[in-house]
């Protein structure tokens, strides 16, 4: 089983935000990440959206969730005022997403905020040969 | 009806219902022993649920217990049947603490995948992946996604609850210690630090573990004594407090 690219597209609200916890949590599951990275991916997504969410000015949240070689890459992006930095480095958010994720990547530009997170596959042995058998 | 002619009664009844398969001596035999379930239902009176409900939980363990009798084995009825009728109720209770009614079925793979998961993390050395864990529970992994996700639906109210989803668990409050939790690297994060102290101390010292002594769900689970899947919820519930917290209405 291999996946590419998954996209969604939520309400910007609170309330809609267990859809984009779930649907990252059964990619990452379906892709060979322990159930300790299944679950920091979650918690990593559901912080991201709520910290877009609460700056956000549009009516929609975007996550694109996509296979990469070292593991996945969720991107969630939305409509904001201004450019500042949706994250602060330093902010407890960030301490959060920085022990979650492997990588973060934080953009806001022409009013777009992006955050990007990077969450890296264990390497199992026997591993890939059981994915190429699926 | 005496004690003597009861048990003559349920083993006449049984010998024709294993010979006959009549439905009707079914009914006779969960009549004469509902008594039996009346008993051990008032036992569980007092913990809020109407005895009504209880005896209809209790008659569907007494109806279980008629279907699995084996006369040969020379026991009698009611001493099988207590531990079952039981056993019903006891799981009645268990599925009280379901947050979200979650189906029996999904219930139990939940249960039971928890089970698996401590013991595949022992074996391997790490959490597993959900294929492994399908493999070894014998299940798709959409099933297994699916129980994970009524897993998050369990809810977990009280500290002295046994932890982990065993019933009989001991308390594990006593296990953690007098480590050092002081959260120094919190700190600076002046404005949760009121709201953190209010954290129960395990809650602190995982938070503390997982977002600033970077250990994973699966480490701090083994050092806690609870399953991995327990400090998932109560990491999530923390950072959702946290959350509520900054908008000014935190309760944990």
């Amino acid at each position: 089983m291999v996946f590419d690219t998954v996209s969604l597209t939520i309400p910007a609200t609170a309330g809609h935000l267990a859809i984009l916890r779930t649907t990252v949590g059964g990619f990452a599951a379906r892709d060979q990440f322990t159930l300790d990275q299944v679950d920091d991916l979650r918690m990593a997504v559901e912080e991201a959206a709520v910290q877009l969410l609460r700056q956000s000015r549009g009516q929609r949240l975007n996550m694109d969730i996509e296979t990469t070689d070292l593991g996945v890459e969720v991107r969630l992006l939305a409509q904001v005022d201004g450019d500042d930095p949706i994250i602060d480095e330093g902010s407890f958010s960030w301490t959060i997403l920085r022990a979650l994720a492997d990588d973060i990547h934080v953009e806001s530009k022409a009013q777009r905020a992006t955050i990007t997170l990077s969450k890296h596959r264990l390497t199992i042995p026997g591993g890939s040969a059981e994915r190429d058998s699926r | 009806m005496s004690t003597e002619d009861r048990r003559a009664t349920t083993k006449l009844l049984f010998t024709e219902l294993r010979s006959s398969g009549d439905p009707q001596k079914r009914d006779q035999l969960a009549k004469l022993h509902l008594p039996l379930v009346e008993y051990l239902a008032k036992r569980f009176k007092d913990r809020g649920e109407p005895l009504d409900d209880l005896i209809q939980v209790g008659s569907v363990g007494l109806l279980k217990a008629i279907d699995r009798f084996d006369l040969d084995r020379g026991v009698e009825f009611s001493t099988y049947a207590t531990p079952t009728i039981v056993g019903e109720l006891k799981r009645y209770f268990r599925d009280k603490g379901w947050a979200v009614r979650v189906p029996r079925r999904l219930q139990e793979l939940s249960l039971r995948l928890n089970k698996l998961v401590a013991q595949l993390t022992q074996d391997l050395g790490r959490a597993p992946t959900v294929p492994e864990l399908a493999k070894a529970a014998g299940v798709s992994e959409d099933e297994v996604l699916e129980a994970l996700e009524s897993g998050q639906a369990y809810s977990t109210t009280s500290l002295d609850a046994p932890s982990g989803d065993d019933d009989d668990a001991p308390m594990r409050m006593d296990r953690i210690g007098s480590e050092d939790s002081s959260l120094d690297n919190l700190e600076h994060f002046a404005s949760l630090k009121p709201l953190i102290d209010q954290l129960p101390e395990r809650e602190k010292m995982i938070l503390r573990l997982r977002f600033f002594d970077d250990m994973t769900q699966s480490k701090i689970a083994e050092h806690v004594g609870i399953s991995q899947m327990h400090v998932s919820r109560l990491l999530s519930r923390i950072l959702e407090y946290l959350r509520q917290g900054f908008d000014g209405d935190a309760q944990y």
